[in-house]
């Protein structure tokens, strides 16, 4: 076929033209699925739990539903339940957020500095608690602690306490203990987190360290705990949002007693939803827990970020 | 009901295309006429949902053109999906409704519901059940008003809640099953000091606190306050002496060692494997339990109700009927679906009920009561129960919110947290600010 210039610029401004279009569109279509998920499952729920927050909706017919403005979250604020379940939320963090820290730290350490053998499966064994689901945590934990047939207390009785304390069952017992079950479930991920983080601090500056007469606690309050900082950051924070959003192990061990003693804001809000028909209200509930778990979590990023600073 | 309206098209072109006219009229004469009734309820594992199976090919069979199909789910599936189905016009004919503000009221209140009231006579069932149990099912007609009105929902299946006991226990030591309320304080009180744990129970997971406390409380208190509470009327307040009382007992009991050591700790389910293990005299369960006791204890399982403080006396039992079976706007034919209920509380089906170890919501024909068995003693009991009309309620359902505020506040009583009167008042105080 013969072309000309002219012919050709003809007939390839409208390709090139088009071209360009798609060109432009490019980055939007390899989007489009990512942001098609979003939409479906984050923006459209997120949205949607807003406006069911303003209602008075039992969550069964959609023609008894009824817009009460912001009654919902003023009866939250001013509920001795919801005050109760977020203190117990609070009395949690130094359980499901700093333990499993320090726990996850320390075999961290030992396992950089001391290259153990059959290191992987050390490191598969810790890492097994993260990623089993909840139910079954809190389901073999109720089981272990049952104060009649669990081994826990059956080898408390053989060394002759005669009667160990019920735990989940406990007034006194039942919070610590759950924490400790959120705290083992949750240690092996700081692990894994510390210990990636600590192969990239160089080891120039340990052997500096050393040079200069440093021991152990100095090395590690020296170099590895600055050479962790943003790992904290990120064990802190994501340790921090499964604190405030806890649930499944809960439900599965004491279903928030004895009395209210472990009741937690996600099972408040579940209770409240779905068990009691107040829809509406646990909207609200669950927008408050999202608040102040997006303010917590940015509170400490801010704290690492500031440092690194 | 649902039409095959594709199939019937599909059918219909097929046969336009080449099929033989005789055989055309006689297809199409059968598809018009077929007709399908879907029903979804609880009975999902064996032997319910076979149960549920069988009558529903009985009924199918029995209706010339009708096919039945039978969903049994999860009761929280069930409660989360049913409602959006009959909204989107995708429902069952007939479903297990939830009894009282769990599903059947806000239902009700929804436009989701058929009324049973005219098939209530048509069908017997009044006669059938009691005024006590079909106040369970029954609305006013703008369902606002529980426990009076006009009948929605008809159950097939029934609990009641007592002791199982272990006969070689009772043997042993000499004992046997009170008939009075002081009798088995002081059976409770013998097995106690005969080094033997009196009644297994649990309440880690909190159900069965509602249950020893319920037991309790029947026995002080009376049909009429019993119902006032629970269908929210006449006023009707927690601050009573029947709940002082039982409060009272329940601490009683519990310092006095009734009930099994570390029952804090253990799930309600775990207590029952311990009882049949040999560990306690007693279980404090319902009668859904029988199957495990019966497995476990063979023989040796019995099972009595809470005696009466005077021999002769009525003691209000916790217990109930099962989830009833209503009809959902969706039914295109509610007749056919009122029918399909009925089916459910046929002799016929209340006899495989029994025949699997399920208690029916009716009363059990004497030839299948055989005496000095578990489950002799238990169809005796309810049926006992049933012509005293003394199945009582639970008390969780007294507000839509009530189980997690009486579980946890029996729990801190247990506890020793709280005394009886801090008790009452907490619950009162739960209870008016729900007419708030």
């Amino acid at each position: 076929m013969e072309t000309t210039a002219t012919g050709v610029e003809r007939s390839s401004t409208p390709v090139r033209s088009s071209r360009r279009r798609i060109g432009s569109l490019e980055p939007w279509l390899y989007l489009l699925p990512g942001l098609l998920i979003f939409t479906a499952f984050m923006a459209i729920p997120t949205v949607g739990t807003i406006i069911l927050s303003l209602t008075d909706w039992n969550g069964i017919s959609w023609n008894t539903a009824l817009f009460i403005g912001l009654d919902n979250y003023t009866r939250a604020l001013g509920s001795g339940q919801f005050r109760n379940a977020f203190i117990n939320n609070l009395q949690l963090i130094p359980f499901f957020v700093l333990l499993p820290a320090v726990m996850g730290i320390i075999p961290a350490t030992m396992a950089h500095q001391l290259a153990l053998r059959g290191g992987r499966w050390f490191q598969a064994g810790l890492f097994l608690p993260y990623i089993m689901p909840g139910v079954l945590i809190g389901v073999v934990w109720a089981w272990i602690l049952n104060p009649i047939f669990g081994p826990v207390n059956r080898l408390l009785k053989s060394f002759g306490w005669a009667k160990p304390p019920v735990w989940l069952g406990d007034f006194t017992w039942a919070l610590p203990t759950v924490g400790m079950i959120g705290a083992w479930a949750a240690y092996g991920f700081c692990y894994v987190v510390f210990l990636a983080g600590l192969k990239k601090i160089p080891t120039e500056q340990y052997e500096a360290a050393r040079l200069d007469g440093a021991g152990f606690w100095q090395e590690f309050t020296a170099v590895t705990l600055p050479g962790l900082r943003g790992e904290i950051a990120v064990v802190l924070s994501i340790n921090l949002i499964n604190a405030l959003r806890a649930f499944d192990v809960i439900k599965t061990t004491t279903d928030g007693g004895p009395g209210s003693e472990t009741q937690v804001m996600a099972l408040y809000m579940i209770n409240s939803a779905f068990g009691s028909n107040q829809a509406g209200y646990g909207a609200a509930i669950a927008v408050l827990l999202s608040v102040v778990t997006l303010v917590g979590s940015m509170l400490i990023l801010r704290l690492a970020g500031d440092r690194d600073g | 009901m649902t039409l095959h309206r594709r199939e019937l098209m599909k059918r219909a072109g097929i046969v336009s295309a080449g099929f033989a006219a005789g055989t055309q009229l006689h297809t199409q004469g059968v598809a018009a006429q077929e007709t399908e009734l879907t029903f979804w309820d609880t009975l999902n594992s064996p032997p319910r949902s076979d149960i549920a199976d069988n009558l529903a090919a009985s009924f199918a069979e029995s209706h010339e053109g009708v096919t039945v199909e039978h969903r049994g789910w999860s009761l929280d599936e069930l409660v989360s999906t049913l409602p959006r189905s009959v909204d989107g016009n995708q429902g069952p004919d007939v479903a297990q409704v939830n009894n009282g503000e769990a599903l059947m009221g806000p239902m009700i209140r929804g436009g989701q519901l058929v009324s049973l009231a005219s098939y209530a006579e048509q069908f017997g069932w009044n006669d059938i059940f009691p005024e006590g149990l079909r106040a369970r099912n029954m609305y006013s007609a703008d369902g606002t008003v529980f426990g009076e009105g006009e009948l929605w929902g008809v159950s097939a299946e029934s609990e009641i809640v007592g002791f199982f006991y272990n006969r070689s226990i009772f043997a042993e030591h000499g004992l046997s099953v009170p008939t009075t309320f002081a009798e088995f304080e002081a059976l409770n009180a013998a097995l106690r000091e005969h080094g033997v744990e009196p009644i297994a129970f649990g309440t880690l997971d909190k159900w069965q606190a509602i249950h020893i406390f319920g037991a309790i409380q029947g026995t002080f208190t009376t049909r009429e306050y019993l119902d006032n509470i629970i269908y929210r009327r006449n006023d009707a307040s927690f601050e009573d002496q029947s709940m002082l009382d039982a409060a009272a007992k329940l601490v009683e009991w519990n310092d006095n060692g009734f009930f099994m050591e570390g029952f804090e700790g253990v799930n309600g389910d775990d207590a029952v494997p311990l009882f049949t293990a040999g560990m306690s005299a007693m279980l404090m369960q319902g009668s859904w339990a029988a199957g495990s006791v019966a497995e476990g204890l063979g023989d040796d399982a019995g099972f009595f109700l809470m005696p009466p403080h005077e021999e002769g006396g009525t003691v209000l039992h916790v217990g109930g009927v099962g989830i009833p079976y209503a009809i959902t706007t969706n039914a295109e034919d509610p007749d056919l679906a009122a029918e399909l209920i009925n089916s459910f509380v046929s002799p016929e089906a209340f006899a495989q009920f029994v025949e699997a170890g399920i208690l029916p919501a009716g009363e059990i024909s004497d030839d299948l009561i055989v005496e000095g068995t578990l489950s002799g003693d238990l169809y005796a009991s309810w049926n006992a129960a049933l012509a005293a009309d003394a199945v009582g309620h639970y008390l969780d359902w007294a507000t839509p919110d009530f189980y997690d505020v009486i579980t946890a506040q029996l729990q801190s009583l247990l506890g020793g947290q709280i005394d009886p009167q801090a008790f009452v008042t907490a619950l009162q105080e739960s209870y008016a600010a729900s007419f708030e």
